[in-house]
């Protein structure tokens, strides 16, 4: 019995393809393992430029890009619905927005999360800052955002001013001043102590974040 | 030059079929992609509808072409995506450079560049290979052996739709939403 011609080269394309999927599959295993590694970098380099990222905008369901450096020191908060540190670090960005202290600042809720998990969170749920769903892995790997909370300060010419996880009001405030100083201010800017990642995470909270050499902290 | 003809044709028939299926995984990332090739503003269920039906039609084209080669029409139809393929990563090139092409959905990361212009360049020349002819004896395929290509098609539509889910933002299942 011999196998027709078009059999033979279809399987043998086949049997590559699948081949070239496991691969596929096999790099997105190593990513995750890293990604859930406690020690990797949370956050951009302080110094760096920030990344475009795409984001759909949960108010009116439209895809928004964003371009850090086109004049607005923006604020951007990777947050997930069902962190409870991240409620508080929502909760702390509404209080100080309803101050007033984050005006001429983009304030940004990011979060890989459909539109649907915001119902499960009072703070999500009713916050008037701008909340939406990444639309790419890359944007979350490109802003080191391995887990959550994680602010991230980004002034107006887009160059990264402070990344942390932060989930307090005086933490906000600091931030917020990071986007908005000029430069020659921003070297003194004191950043003291991070906040949990997770609630447990009690030795996180008290590590001291690190100032870079940049001015920023990590 | 058949071997070549129809390993060009398989490989691009398995390129649709991933890229369909890819695409099916996350259907809002191809929407936005979708959305800056419109220049009039367009509802977003309507974005969303057209990214499904772009992935459902590369899906389908992807495994006719794979399970019946001896219609050639299926091959002029390849081609003809192919070369839709170049004109978008050209457009794609000019006015939106540096952003997503989510042309394998979540599976790539690749972007509108001049690479992904000559990428799309190489798929249109291995669809012209394709349209090669080839003798009615090497398509000739009876009942088992197009069942056994149907299913090994759609194992492979189902392999990338879950390794594009994997890949994806947002894989989590949705959660239970209390009463409130």
């Amino acid at each position: 019995m011999t196998i027709p011609l078009y059999l033979a080269v279809a399987q043998w394309t086949l049997l590559f393809t699948f081949g070239l999927l496991l691969i596929v599959v096999y790099r997105q295993l190593g990513r995750t393992l890293r990604k859930t590694d406690t020690a990797a970098p949370l956050g951009p380099a302080v110094g760096s430029a920030a990344a475009s990222l795409e984001y759909s905008r949960f108010a009116d369901d439209t895809v928004q890009y964003l371009t850090p450096g086109d004049g607005q020191p923006t604020l951007l908060a990777f947050v997930e619905p069902t962190c409870p540190s991240c409620e508080k670090l929502v909760l702390a960005l509404g209080t100080a927005e309803h101050a007033g202290e984050l005006s001429g600042l983009r304030v940004l809720l990011l979060t890989s999360s459909p539109k649907s998990y915001l119902r499960v969170s009072d703070a999500f749920r009713t916050t008037r800052l701008e909340c939406g769903r990444i639309l790419a892995q890359a944007t979350a790997e490109a802003y080191g955002a391995t887990s959550t909370p994680l602010l991230v300060a980004i002034d107006r010419d887009g160059v990264v001013r402070a990344a942390a996880p932060a989930i307090q009001l005086a933490e906000v405030r600091t931030f917020s001043r990071a986007c908005l100083l000029p430069p020659a201010e921003r070297e003194s800017i004191p950043i003291t102590a991070a906040a949990p990642r997770h609630e447990n995470d009690l030795e996180a909270a008290a590590r001291p974040l690190e100032p870079t050499e940049k001015g920023g902290v990590r | 030059m058949e071997v070549l003809a129809l390993c060009a044709k398989t490989a691009l028939a398995c390129v649709l079929i991933v890229a369909g299926s890819a695409k099916l995984a996350d259907p809002a990332s191809f929407a936005s992609t979708v959305r800056l090739f419109i220049p009039f503003r367009v509802a977003w269920p309507l974005l969303s509808a057209i990214a499904i039906g772009v992935s459902l039609g590369e899906l389908a084209v992807g495994l006719a072409s794979l399970t019946l080669p001896a219609i050639t029409a299926l091959n002029a139809l390849v081609f003809a995506i192919a070369c839709a393929f170049v004109g978008v990563s050209a457009l794609g090139y000019a006015f939106h450079r540096g952003r997503s092409c989510r042309c394998f959905g979540a599976l790539s990361q690749r972007k509108f560049d001049a690479a992904g212009v000559l990428r799309s360049i190489v798929i249109a020349g291995v669809a012209a290979v394709a349209l090669a002819h080839v003798g009615a004896a090497a398509l000739q395929l009876d009942a088992t052996a197009r069942l056994l290509l149907i299913a090994a098609a759609g194992l492979l539509a189902v392999a990338a739709f879950t390794a594009a889910r994997v890949r994806g933002p947002g894989s989590e299942p949705e959660p239970e939403v209390v009463a409130q």
